[in-house]
């Protein structure tokens, strides 16, 4: 029975080569879609959940609040361990600490490794947690000793490329050219998906003979530093509200009189070890890794849910319109005994038949995506992935579904047909199948022009973002940063001496950071007049004196500090506003409190953006190197070009990075950053969106312009001899094409109208992110709605101009 | 030994034409015996091919009753009325209707399929069948590519293929040739011999005369015996 049901089920997909395709085509995408973007959330949400009771283990995390607003940090004070040490909701307390020694050195071979990342120091409790599997080393005594070090198998053959695991064990590194330290151990690497990608586990006391002295001696209640971690494994029975009682008066206990004036507050909470991988707030341990968005992952769903239901509504159209030319075959059956059931069972294997068909171009079709999609793909995510079973059978649920949604009600309506009355061409196509075709239809339309609203409106969006002024010099300029860890000026002053000799530069400074990128330094500042106190907080930007000038800032009134070390604030009228200055000029000289101490005013710079335009812009000051030379706040030399065309850039790129060389002799670590390109990773995220959306409605103009194409192909055929005699009767070949095309015409008209308000809610909602907001203008909404007519019209077009074109005589002889 | 295998007692059918109730059928006696071979005939509209259908359960009497083989169909659920004439009834129709996708040895088969006849039986019972009708060489061939007669003739092999007490042809040979016509009609007559019950409906006394027995109908109603 069931090889002559895919028989006739393959016959029958042959006969209709065109709807089968259009059918696969519709299926094939949609499927794809589902795969690619299934593989990614089961990749993503199956990050670290093979640890040993992985539900009982929670990283403890510090959430800040202000009257100006929230602030996370994934790390916990160093105090806060010893506090809950005796508390019985705990079964495991593991702190450790990450720091990237500077240098590692391997005196055997002479080998030496700069800023190793993932090192920690911890101890025995961080492999109670964690459970590793020891390959080589004392698995009992656990970095119980000071200047001990555990390495994973990887680190190892980094730093003993030749040596085997056990022969690694008491061999000595040296670590910032004075730690002497002993390897106890080798372990495995976690082989499945981990965000806890530690490679170097440094025992706890040794931290003692670092710069982290003091401290880890005085562990102070008010330093959070996210370089400190604190996990836990909660005991079975244990009592969150206990815990979390615990945590509010261990934090109310330690308030510092600061936080009590400024209304701060912060709160001790537990992270569960499975929301790390989603949580920005907190962030993951592998920055380069890119973190999963759950918000991004359900936009994606709905993507792929789209096509999917676009998929299956041309397959339900075709089907039940060509309902009819199925009727005979379907009379027949049923007189020679078929029961509906068995015609219902024929009908639906006849859809999977197909849906399987689209499945098999899709999993090809999918490893193709997964390149396409690399910016929405995390990097470990493979074709191999559909191997694992969970996906095998989610995949076989997923085509029982779309098998389901697709072929139960064309199932339903071919059954139903009355053996009898078909026989005898008594047929009638109901009037309420046609209709639901064309609900379906403009359900279809409705979401493809929603998607051109939307594509339209985030390009017109970015590209107002990216053309916005941001109130200083963005192009032709470019940051040189000084190798990590310098921590004085000196030779960054001769490095900038060389460029002078550069004649393509017009000018350098030495600064902090650019006046807009993503790190920020904060701090609170008060100013009093009379008796009125002013709070704020206040940006920083760092820069020598002339900062202003080669960005371009203007200075509206004042002078710049007199030189880097000065204690002297150049504030944007911004700050000058909220400190209640009525113009620049009446700010000069006043004196602002930083951290108690009192600081002139000696300038007054022009507002700049100093972040991307979703936000506004906040109070800032432009200060100087105040702590040198214990610490520098210059990292960078910032250059501007004469020339403003990339005319000769190549060659004078060339030469501030052999001036570098000359200077910098021991180290490469050359670091050369546009200024304009900063400005653009701003918009990363609003790219990507709009990337999505461009896909999304390539696609789904694609899928449903392939099912109108598809009834308009069936509609025509059969109104061959309508079209034949209304030629006989002298109708011309475009009063033929407006009749056939009318119907179908409005049909996207509706769509239009249905699609214009949802867009406009899902637009405006978006652009709710933004300070900076384009208009969402009408003509945005004429041109997509004509857009989509018109592609309507020539799809549709395609098909009726040649029905228009046959010659009434052949249609007509035949009857 | 002359069962009775189907009997009909003022069957009435009526059907909703507009806002007028129309009498297609109207107290119509008849009592067939096995082994019969009856001729409906009447002209056009006179009810034939609807008594046909009843007969053959795909449409039902609005009125009056029916009995086949003893059991009351009028008072049948859906479900076991198909099961009687998947077992008893087979159809042969003017315009073939045969499965254009299906092939002559498929489109033969397609019976056994609905009733669950295994594979093997299935091709045995089929290839007797092609070999009776003398249509092997023609068994993977489509319909399309058949001449009418040959057509037909595939039509009644299905319909015998499931060995039925009782073959209702509907102007089985209306698309026919004379010779092809008489071909089938004899063919017909041979079955009848054999056992098989027949009723045709047909405007053509010489078919007619192939039956044993004629029953007239105009406008619903039985006329003559």
């Amino acid at each position: 029975m069931i090889k002559n049901y895919i028989k006739i089920a393959w016959r029958n997909i042959m006969k209709q080569k065109v709807f089968s395709l259009i059918n696969v085509i519709g299926l094939t995408i949609g499927l794809s879609a589902s795969f690619v973007i299934g593989l990614m959330i089961f990749y993503d949400t199956t990050f670290d959940n093979f640890h040993n009771d992985g539900d009982r283990i929670y990283r403890v995390v510090t959430n800040f609040g202000s009257p100006d607003g929230d602030d996370y940090n994934s790390g916990v004070t160093l105090a806060l361990e010893d506090a809950i040490k005796e508390d019985l909701n705990f079964e495991i307390i593991s702190g450790f600490y990450i720091e990237r020694p500077a240098i590692v050195e391997n005196k055997d071979n002479n080998s030496e490794f700069k800023w190793p990342n993932f090192v920690v120091y911890t101890d025995k409790n961080y492999f109670e947690i964690f459970d590793y599997n020891f390959l080589a080393g004392d698995e009992v005594e656990v970095l119980s000793k000071p200047n001990t070090v555990i390495l994973t198998e990887k680190r190892a053959a980094d730093y003993f490329p030749e040596l085997k695991p056990a022969e690694v064990i008491g061999k000595t590194l040296v670590y910032n050219d004075s730690l002497q330290i002993t390897v106890t151990g080798i372990v495995e690497n976690f082989k499945q998906r981990t965000d806890v990608v530690f490679e170097e586990f440094i025992s706890r006391p040794t931290l003692l003979q670092t710069r982290l002295r003091q401290d880890v001696l005085n562990k102070n209640w008010n330093n959070t530093n996210s370089a400190s971690q604190l996990f836990v494994k909660v005991s079975e029975s244990a009592n969150f509200e206990t815990i979390q009682k615990r945590f509010d008066e261990l934090t109310l206990e330690h308030r510092s009189e600061d936080a009590k004036k400024y209304n701060n507050t912060r709160t001790f909470e537990l992270q569960p070890l499975s929301d790390i991988h989603f949580n920005e707030n907190y962030g993951i341990y592998d920055w380069s890794k890119g973190q999963a968005s759950k918000s991004l992952l359900t936009n994606l769903a709905l993507v792929a849910l789209f096509l999917l239901v676009l998929g299956c509504i041309n397959f339900i159209n075709l089907n039940t319109a060509q309902a009819s030319q199925r009727a005979k075959e379907i009379g027949i059956r049923k007189t020679l005994g078929s029961s509906r059931k068995q015609l219902i069972g024929q009908f639906m294997g006849e859809t999977f038949l197909l849906v399987f068909l689209s499945a098999i171009l899709s999993l090809l079709l999918s490893k193709w995506l997964i390149s396409v999609f690399s910016d929405f793909i995390p990097e470990g995510l493979e074709f191999e992935l559909f191997k694992s079973p969970i996906i095998i059978l989610g995949i076989i649920i997923l085509l029982l579904i779309v098998t389901i949604l697709s072929g139960f009600y064309p199932a339903l309506v071919l059954s139903k047909f009355n053996a009898v009355s078909v026989l005898q061409n008594r047929l009638s196509v109901g009037e309420n199948k046609v209709k639901l075709r064309k609900y379906l239809t403009v359900f279809q339309f409705t979401i493809a022009q929603v998607f051109i609203i939307a594509t339209l409106l985030v390009g017109k969006q970015i590209n107002f973002l990216l053309s916005k002024d941001m109130g200083f010099k963005t192009n032709a300029i470019v940051s040189v940063y000084s190798p990590r860890g310098e921590r004085e000026v000196s030779k960054k002053k001769i490095y900038a001496e060389k460029l002078r000799g550069i004649p393509e530069i017009k000018g350098i400074s030495i600064g902090g950071n650019p006046p807009a990128s993503f790190s920020t330094s904060t701090t609170n500042a008060s100013y009093v007049d009379g008796d009125k106190e002013v709070t704020s907080e206040l940006q920083f930007i760092h820069g020598d004196t002339n900062y202003l000038d080669v960005f371009e800032l203007n200075l509206l009134a004042g002078r710049v500090h007199r030189n880097d070390t000065v204690r002297e604030l150049v504030i944007n009228e911004t700050f000058g506003r909220i400190l209640g200055f009525q113009s620049p000029e009446e700010a000069i000289g006043k004196n602002v409190v930083l951290s108690g101490e009192n600081i002139p005013v000696v300038g007054v710079m022009s507002d700049f953006h100093q972040r991307s335009l979703k936000t506004g812009i906040e109070p800032m000051a432009l200060i100087g190197d105040w702590y040198r030379p214990r610490f520098s706040q210059f990292q960078a030399l910032h250059i501007s070009f004469k020339n403003e065309s990339s005319e000769g850039l190549k060659r004078t790129l060339t030469k501030i990075e052999n001036a570098y060389k000359t200077v910098y002799t021991e180290v490469d670590d050359y670091q050369l950053i546009f200024m304009d390109e900063t400005i653009q990773q701003f918009y990363s995220r609003e790219e990507k969106v709009s990337k999505l959306l461009n896909w999304a409605t390539g696609l789904s103009i694609l899928i449903s312009s392939l099912g109108l194409l598809g009834l308009v192909i069936y509609t025509t055929n059969r109104r061959v001899k309508e079209i034949g005699v209304r030629k006989v009767l002298g109708a011309s070949l475009l009063q033929i094409n407006t009749l056939l095309c009318k119907e179908f015409l409005i049909l996207v008209a509706i769509a239009f109208v249905v699609a214009v308000p949802i867009a406009w809610y899902g637009i405006s909602s978006w652009l709710q992110d933004f300070t900076y907001k384009t208009g969402i203008s009408f003509w945005v909404f004429l041109i997509s709605g004509s857009a989509m007519i018109l592609f309507a019209l020539i799809v549709i077009s395609a098909k009726t101009l040649h029905a228009a074109n046959t010659n009434p005589v052949n249609s007509l002889r035949s009857e | 030994m002359t069962n009775t295998l189907l009997k009909l007692s003022r069957a009435t059918r009526e059907v909703n034409s507009g806002s007028k109730a129309v009498k297609l059928l109207e107290h119509i006696d008849l009592t067939v015996t096995e082994g019969e071979f009856i001729s409906l005939m009447g002209p056009s509209g006179s009810g034939k091919s609807t008594l046909l259908n009843c007969i053959g359960m795909l449409d039902s009497f609005t009125g009056g009753g029916y009995t086949f083989l003893g059991e009351p169909v009028h008072r049948m659920k859906e479900k076991n009325r198909s099961k009687l004439y998947k077992e008893y009834i087979g159809f042969v129709f003017q315009a073939y209707h045969l499965i254009d996708e299906l092939t002559v040895f498929e489109n033969i088969e397609t019976p056994l399929l609905y009733k669950n006849v295994k594979s093997s039986e299935r091709k045995a019972l089929v290839a007797d069948m092609l070999d009776r009708f003398n249509i092997v060489g023609k068994k993977d061939l489509f319909p399309i590519q058949l001449s009418g007669g040959q057509q037909q003739l595939v039509g009644i092999a299905r319909a015998l293929i499931s060995k039925p007490k009782l073959i209702l042809a509907d102007e089985p040979t209306g698309n026919l040739n004379s010779k092809q016509s008489e071909e089938i009609m004899e063919l017909f007559s041979q079955l009848n011999k054999e056992g098989v019950t027949i009723i045709q409906a047909t405007h053509s006394e010489n078919n007619a005369s192939y039956g044993s027995r004629i029953v007239n109908l105009l406008d619903g109603k039985i006329v003559t015996e």
